[in-house]
């Protein structure tokens, strides 16, 4: 309870900061149609000169093209805002303002990563629900409790997973704090539009399993399609797993070595 | 107007960055994956075949050549000017004896330089594992040196007309946003011009976007037979005189309307 008191308090400043650029709004919502537009656009396109990629029509691309917009938008409403302060650009560990984020009384990990939030990122996630709802009408399949139960999970899995690698990156900032790590899983991270069977061997086994920014749209379009078999679902939450108690004890790590800044 | 001092600047600001190479490498490599993600798209669309006449290791020449072609012609400074603007740090360029065009000019080298220690490399790495067939001609290769040329003159010169209106407008830089997509959409990274389907293709041919990346490569790669190259090029050099008049235009109005406040 405590916590969500407290995150209820971060939302509430973060929105409070946000709502007074109202200009702001405008250009914003320009990024997410042109963000959605290209979407949309490419899969026409493509599905323009061919049937399928890999086994995935135009509604499964559609699908996939979903999960990326929703965890696109999740990631900017707060995961990503958040780690970026410390760990992005001029962020605090860089410039050593972490001191002050250290100093507060309260679990290092949970505040820093629910510290800031872009309340305009819903706007995106309704984007996002449509693209995914509009998939769901080109399938065409009968829709069944499993299937929804399976689908949110994967998806939850993915959120998480999304969480952990950017996780794990910012903690590698503590070791080399000029290096804008999180920057390479937001590059990587585009090549989860399309279904990770697209890719030549090496890379999608490396963007399975090592950044498995792959996984974390393919797996949840998949629930949605109807062809995730229950042994890819277990291995996919354990996975998850794995991944999130592997991230928390790097970041951890991390923390020890921090030394602050000043000259 | 004083060359000297430019050609200094631009030596000084070459120096600097190669300081500060890791951050300008990551922004090379986050420029060449969307590319790379086209890439196996279209190869995996051809198959054994080919698409629209290209083969997968032609598809694979265009994408690679595209990839720094790109990078050549990106002009990063645009996104800066009008913050310069905003700040109101360009009253020190107008107290310079020279152009201020010679501080956008000196981080374009500059940011090339950089780029492509990256890409070059990078490039010729893929290829090694992809093996792209290019079948070039010294005809295309004298060719490609105008057609570059302009392309990047258009795209510098348009880029920096709309980044100039932020003399009127805070947030100009939204609609450098709007160039992006467009060069993204019909500027040959989507798809060759070729596989686009028949609409898209005609805007493509008649909006400056294409001539700011896609046309150099066709070029080069020998897509276009006599006729197609020399409209190409009307086009090109057409869309680049009115950039360049464009710039003029906004540029001695705006800075007639330029106040800088406080010190």
């Amino acid at each position: 309870m405590h916590h969500l008191k407290i995150i209820g308090a971060f939302l509430k400043i973060s929105s409070q900061a946000e709502l007074a650029y109202r200009v702001n709004f405008w250009i914003r919502l320009l990024h997410s149609l042109l963000n959605l537009v290209t979407g949309v656009l490419s899969l026409v396109v493509i599905f323009n000169q061919v049937e399928v990629i890999r086994g995935w029509d135009m509604p499964g691309a559609l699908a996939i093209l979903g999960v990326y917009l929703l965890l696109g938008a999740l990631r900017s409403l707060f995961i990503g805002p958040s780690l970026e302060s410390v760990a992005g650009m001029d962020g605090e560990i860089w410039t050593g303002t972490y001191d002050f984020t250290l100093l507060r009384p309260l679990d290092q990990q949970f505040l820093i990563s629910f510290r800031h939030w872009r309340i305009f990122a819903f706007v995106d996630f309704t984007m996002a629900l449509g693209v995914l709802i509009y998939a769901q009408i080109l399938l065409d399949t009968q829709l069944s409790l499993a299937m929804v139960l399976s689908f949110t999970l994967m998806l939850l899995a993915a959120v998480t997973l999304l969480y952990a690698v950017l996780l794990a990156f910012s903690a590698l900032v503590f070791w080399n704090p000029g290096f804008l790590f999180t920057w390479v899983i937001n590059d990587l991270f585009q090549l989860a539009r399309y279904p990770v069977g697209l890719y030549p061997g090496w890379l999608r086994l490396m963007l399975t399993w090592i950044i498995p920014v792959g996984l974390m749209t393919t797996i949840p379009a998949q629930a949605l399609v109807g062809t995730l078999t229950p042994w890819m679902l277990v291995l996919t939450l354990a996975f998850t797993i794995g991944t999130f108690l592997l991230a928390t004890w790097l970041f951890r790590q991390g923390l020890k070595k921090y030394a602050s800044a000043s000259s | 107007m004083n060359h000297r001092g430019g050609w200094e600047l631009i030596k000084n600001t070459w120096q600097s960055w190669i300081q500060h190479r890791g951050f300008f490498f990551l922004l090379a490599f986050g420029w060449m994956l969307p590319l790379l993600v086209y890439l196996f798209i279209w190869s995996d669309a051809a198959g054994e075949g080919t698409i629209a006449g290209l083969t997968q290791e032609k598809l694979a020449g265009y994408y690679l050549i595209l990839i720094l072609v790109n990078q050549l012609t990106y002009a990063t400074t645009n996104w800066t000017v009008g913050d310069h603007i905003r700040l109101g740090q360009i009253s020190r360029w107008l107290l310079q004896p020279m152009s201020p065009i010679y501080h956008a000019i000196s981080q374009e080298i500059a940011g090339k330089v950089v780029f492509m220690l990256f890409s070059v490399p990078i490039t010729g790495l893929l290829a090694l594992i992809i093996r792209p067939q290019i079948n070039l001609s010294w005809q295309q290769g004298l060719l490609f040196v105008p057609a570059i040329t302009l392309a990047w003159g258009l795209r510098f010169f348009w880029g920096y007309w709309l980044a100039l209106l932020a003399f009127w407008a805070t947030r100009a830089d939204s609609l450098l946003a709007l160039q992006d997509t467009m060069i993204f959409l019909l500027g040959g990274h989507l798809a060759p011009i070729s596989l686009l389907p028949r609409g898209m293709q005609i805007l493509a041919l008649v909006l400056p976007f294409r001539y700011m990346s896609a046309f150099p490569v066709e070029v080069l790669t020998g897509q276009l037979d006599r006729g197609e190259t020399l409209v190409g090029f009307i086009i090109q050099l057409g869309w680049t005189i009115t950039a360049v008049a464009l710039y003029r235009l906004v540029w001695t109005r705006g800075v007639r309307r330029y106040e800088a406040i406080g010190g």
